[in-house]
């Protein structure tokens, strides 16, 4: 059995160190059993959940928190299978294209076959609501975030710093270099499920035209 | 029928209860950032505390209402006039048509709350009706108002007349002097162990840019390391950040849902509606206290609030 993780309490949230997302995704299906809870956010190493104190006291959720980590098993894989984004790779959606094939050292040609070629998993969601951290199991050079972040990033943006990418969800300001645009709309909140992705789902990336981009079924981009 | 902003001021938003239970889809609490003068407002008026309401920031606003209607005003105005003449804070006060609704600038403070009778028109998601404006969602149009905007009234006015004040004992204090009690947070020792009681040392300053998402504190600079970035993990409203730069980073309402800074402290639930009264300016104390007791006060004040708001949650 795995040794109790760390946990720290304050006032109405608890965090809980844990290893990595595997056990990130057993604790948030453990914790989701209980409506204690009023919110169940994962970290990149570590689960926080939220409660009322007028309800239950720390130190009594902390046990709770404890009681539900208990004996934690780990599903061998994700059931979900792969979800596949498309990306348009074109250069006025990629202002960044030519930095990041310079620091990857490849013809800035051959970025999207290169990119595609990655699968990643989506870490955590954060920032804004649906956008998704994404991490690539592949080794990568660092890329780094721009020297100084853009005003304005459009939603469905891809971003990459090196083994961790993103993808935007709303026009925000960012400071991730951006490598293409996906017509998916990442975030609906009339939605049964408001966000498009969720931690530990496995996505590819596929090359689309300008084209399909632009008449993508309920594109986003306008 | 609608009540008709003639001038919207540097920030004013239909804000009520927060959104609950999207944090891991990236969706922040929104909300009223002083949920305790939001709650006062709504009752002058007869509605639950976490409805919809104007939250008014800093700078003066005016409003034309188009129907009879009750209002509520609770918050950090300077005053309310209505066609010209002065009236009271925390008194239910009652429109008719045509009338000219001044809410003054915050001094001392920084928001006012204003509550109507009628039912607010607001976009509706995830189970709440709050603005989230970096999103564009919720409220009137994911937006702050703007001068000439109508907000639609949906209901009109009940019979029932109300007449109410509330009790002298619960009126909050407005100040631009806060002390706020804090737990540790998990990064409590970093760099050091000291750095809990070196942020609880400091007299600080709310910085120029603040905003409903956080607020830099200028101060002393606490010790940070360079590599201040951890992965990232879940941060709430009340979160004190400490980024490299050594200048603590408090987050309001609609503060992101992760963040990669040392979460040094956690300002208590009891505490938070506070964070919504500073602004650019205002000066802040931190005091150390333990979740244990952190949870007493929060009962204490709940306890003090039931008898005049009813059933009520602070966030």
């Amino acid at each position: 059995m795995p040794p109790a993780p760390t946990v720290h309490i304050c006032d109405d949230w608890i965090s809980i160190d844990l290893p990595d997302w595997k056990m990130i995704l057993a604790a948030r299906n453990a914790l989701s059993s209980n409506n204690c809870w009023t919110e169940i956010v994962p970290g990149l190493d570590s689960m926080a959940v939220q409660f009322d104190p007028a309800r239950i006291s720390p130190d009594d959720a902390a046990e709770l928190v404890m009681d539900q980590m208990r004996g934690l098993t780990v599903a061998a894989t994700d059931s979900r299978s792969t979800m596949t984004i498309p990306v348009c790779y074109d250069a006025e959606l990629a202002p960044d294209c030519q930095f990041v094939a310079e620091k990857l050292q490849i013809p800035v040609e051959t970025l999207p076959s290169w990119h595609e070629a990655r699968l990643q998993r989506v870490t955590m969601l954060g920032f804004m609501p649906g956008f998704a951290y994404l991490q690539s199991e592949e080794p990568c050079v660092t890329i780094g975030r721009l020297s100084s972040p853009r005003q304005l990033v459009k939603a469905g943006s891809i971003g990459i710093i090196g083994q961790q990418s993103c993808i935007y969800s709303f026009d925000s300001p960012g400071g991730w270099p951006i490598i293409g645009r996906t017509p998916l709309r990442l975030f609906d909140p009339a939605g049964d499920q408001p966000a498009l992705l969720s931690a530990g789902q496995i996505i590819r990336f596929e090359a689309i035209s300008r084209e399909a981009l632009e008449n993508w079924p309920q594109a986003t981009v306008k | 029928m609608s009540m008709r902003v003639l001038k919207a001021g540097l920030q004013t938003t239909l804000q009520g209860a927060p959104f609950s239970g999207h944090r891991h889809l990236g969706m922040p609490a929104a909300g009223a950032a002083d949920c305790l003068s939001l709650a006062l407002a709504n009752v002058l008026v007869g509605k639950p505390g976490t409805d919809i309401a104007f939250e008014i920031t800093l700078t003066k606003a005016i409003f034309e209402i188009e129907e009879p209607c009750l209002i509520g005003v609770v918050g950090a105005a300077e005053y309310i006039r209505i066609n010209g003449r002065d009236h009271p804070h925390h008194h239910t006060l009652q429109l008719n048509p045509g009338d000219e609704i001044q809410i003054g600038p915050s001094r001392p403070g920084c928001r006012t709350y204003l509550a109507t009778s009628t039912e607010i028109g607001s976009e509706g998601l995830l189970g709440g009706r709050s603005t989230y404006m970096p999103a564009g969602l919720g409220g009137f149009q994911g937006r702050a108002l703007q001068d000439g905007d109508l907000v639609a009234f949906l209901s009109r006015m009940s019979g029932a007349i109300l007449d109410r004040t509330t009790p002298p004992a619960l009126r909050p204090h407005y100040s631009d002097d806060h002390v706020l009690r804090v737990t540790p947070g998990p990064e409590a020792n970093q760099p050091n162990p000291g750095i809990l009681r070196d942020l609880c040392a400091t007299p600080y300053a709310v910085g120029a840019r603040a905003n409903r998402m956080g607020m830099a504190l200028d101060g002393a600079p606490l010790a940070s390391s360079d590599s201040a970035n951890m992965p990232s993990a879940a941060v709430f409203p009340g979160t004190i950040q400490l980024p490299p730069s050594g200048q603590p980073y408090l987050l309001g309402p609609d503060a992101q849902t992760t963040g990669g800074y040392p979460r040094i402290a956690q300002v208590i639930r009891a505490d938070r509606h506070l964070i919504g009264q500073m602004g650019s300016g205002s000066r802040v104390r931190f005091v150390q206290t333990t979740a244990e007791r952190a949870t007493e006060i929060y009962r204490e004040k709940l306890s003090l609030l039931t008898s005049w708001l009813g059933k009520v949650d602070l966030w």
